[in-house]
């Protein structure tokens, strides 16, 4: 039997390398043992309602370190955290014993109402206030730190008095919370509010990283204009070729930190995504050669 | 109300029912905002719509892609998820379509969507190890009346005018004819999965009676009145062992909900 330090070694070598989203259809395959993953991120929403494939996720932790990305908790909503949801979220975490249990600085419920998308919130001290007491909440529900992502913005508000640098740090001071940098969103929000990506990367919270991720976004237009294009975060296909290289920016300020490939529509084989996630410890493994982490601006 | 309040509800507002002038005072992104706002509107739309018609692919098979999907595009404004769980999404939707336009003068239709949504539920279902006979036996008769069975978590009783049970065996074995007449037929179904498969059987009145009733909640006794009513001949004992020889029920307990050892 392998020792607690060798276990806890081999643990953070996986993490090291990239992972990829594991979603239903590829559940079965994944369970049955081939291929191997370093680490594997689920939506804890799609296997709540699922008997059967939540049995195939106890069989899949058993051999593969787990992370689990909600949807729906809702941390920005008004109203509040739909406890009955973070308690169903709390029992699989104590199944499964994920390394990290992540969500969105967004809301989606509305009075009871799922609205199935991360709205955006706008970056006022109110919205701080509320946000902290429900990442409070949720963090002690779950007894360990939330990681919170950065959303994919298509629309601000004009009562906003901070930037969402500014909003996710003064959270993290706040709460003790960790952060996900989506680098994806980071671009894509970039290029549709029309602000500075490697600027943010620069500005991100770096003490509070816990995890990076990329995905695929598509291009539309809302007019004939050709400066009226639109990044919609989809994750339906490869990550874009400046999305690899904000990446290799946010690793040479970051460090390593655990990353995943998030592809959700228009999913291909696990040999695909798999090809994708070795793609992106190539990028890390040049970003990180002979450098060291950046010290924290003041 | 707080700020932060009423703009979520001015937001949410917006996105189910797609009118964003409601909020296009107090947002900022690209040349018109409201534009911007409508990715948001036509996400929620669309990714429930498209989980609705996953759901239920025979019934879009049956009664056409246009109409379900106009169905289940006005489902989604009118009545948004409960849940974080978009596996739970859309229970009832079948008694809506069969409400919805055209779909009025398709009698079939509700039962054949509704049967759809019990395959689909009891496909992911995991069995729970059955009550054995003896477990059952050796409870006083009088006492084990007053009792309650839970059944497998894969088990689902459908009663239908129609024979919409071999339309849903045609389309499962991908083996419909050009032409079908749908058999206008009292039909009563159990249906069982686990872990991937489905079985459907027509159960007789009695038993399907005496079945539905304890999947419903209502005790032995109460279920077994049932379906003596159905018929007179009924024997709850035949009833019991046939039940749990078939491996249906897990476990047995009192009106408040105590196991019974």
């Amino acid at each position: 039997m392998r020792s607690a330090v060798a276990t806890r070694y081999a643990a953070r070598q996986s993490l090291c390398r990239a992972g990829i989203g594991l979603r239903l259809p590829h559940l079965a395959e994944v369970a049955g043992g081939a291929p191997s993953f370093s680490w594997l991120e689920v939506h804890p929403e799609n296997f709540l309602a699922n008997p059967h494939a939540h049995e195939l996720l106890l069989e899949v932790a058993q051999h593969t370190m787990l992370s689990l990305h909600t949807v729906g908790l809702s941390v920005g909503s008004a109203e509040g955290v739909d406890r009955a949801h973070l308690a169903r979220i709390r029992s699989l975490v104590d199944e499964i014993d994920p390394f990290l249990v992540s969500g969105h600085l967004a809301w989606s419920t509305h009075r009871g109402d799922f609205l199935n998308d991360l709205l955006p919130l706008p970056y006022d001290d109110e919205t701080l206030r509320i946000v902290a007491a429900h990442v409070r909440e949720v963090q002690d529900a779950l007894g360990r730190p939330y990681v919170i992502e950065n959303p994919a913005s298509y629309v601000g508000f004009g009562a906003s008095t901070m930037t969402e640098v500014e909003f996710l740090g003064e959270l993290a001071e706040r709460t003790g919370c960790q952060l996900l940098c989506d680098v994806s969103n980071v671009f894509l929000s970039a290029a549709n509010m029309r602000f500075d990506a490697y600027g943010y990367i620069d500005r991100f919270p770096i003490d509070a990283v816990a995890e990076l991720h990329l995905g695929g976004f598509t291009r539309e237009f809302e007019s004939e204009s050709a400066d009226s294009e639109v990044l919609i975060d989809t994750h339906a296909g490869p990550i874009a070729e400046p999305v690899w290289d904000l990446y290799a920016h946010a690793l040479r300020r970051f460090g390593p930190r655990p990353t995943l490939i998030e592809w959700d529509n228009d999913l291909p084989t696990l040999a695909r995504l798999t090809a994708e996630a070795a793609h992106a410890d190539d990028v890390a493994a040049i970003a990180l050669q002979g450098t060291r982490p950046h010290a924290v601006a003041g | 109300m707080p700020l932060l309040a009423d703009l979520q509800q001015r937001v949410a507002r917006a996105v189910v029912t797609g009118d964003g002038e409601l909020v296009a005072t107090t947002l900022l992104g690209g040349a018109d905002p409201r534009q911007r706002l409508r990715i948001h509107q036509r996400h929620y739309e669309t990714s429930l719509t498209n989980a609705l018609r996953e759901r239920y692919p025979a019934t879009v098979w049956l009664a056409g892609v246009d109409l379900v999907t106009a169905a289940a595009s006005a489902y989604v404004r009118e009545r948004p998820p409960r849940t974080p769980c978009i596996a739970e999404y859309g229970g009832d939707f079948a008694q809506f379509l069969a409400g919805y336009g055209r779909a009025a003068a398709l009698p079939y239709l509700r039962s054949f969507a509704e049967l759809e949504h019990a395959v689909a539920d009891v496909s992911i279902a995991t069995d729970v190890p059955p009550l054995t006979w003896p477990e059952v036996a050796n409870i006083d008769p009088e006492r084990l009346l007053d009792l309650h069975l839970t059944l497998q978590p894969g088990l689902r009783y459908l009663h239908s005018a129609w024979g919409v049970d071999e339309l849903m065996t045609m389309y499962l074995a991908d083996s419909a004819p050009a032409t079908f007449v749908l058999p206008e037929a009292d039909t009563l179904v159990e249906i069982r999965g686990a872990r991937g498969t489905v079985c459907m059987t027509r159960l007789d009145a009695r038993t399907f009676a005496f079945r539905a009733a304890l999947h419903s909640g209502r005790s032995i006794g109460a279920a077994a009145e049932i379906a003596l009513e159905r018929d007179e001949t009924f024997d709850a004992g035949s009833a019991l062992v046939q039940l749990t020889q078939a491996g249906l029920a897990t476990r047995l307990f009192n009106a408040s909900g105590g196991a019974i050892s």
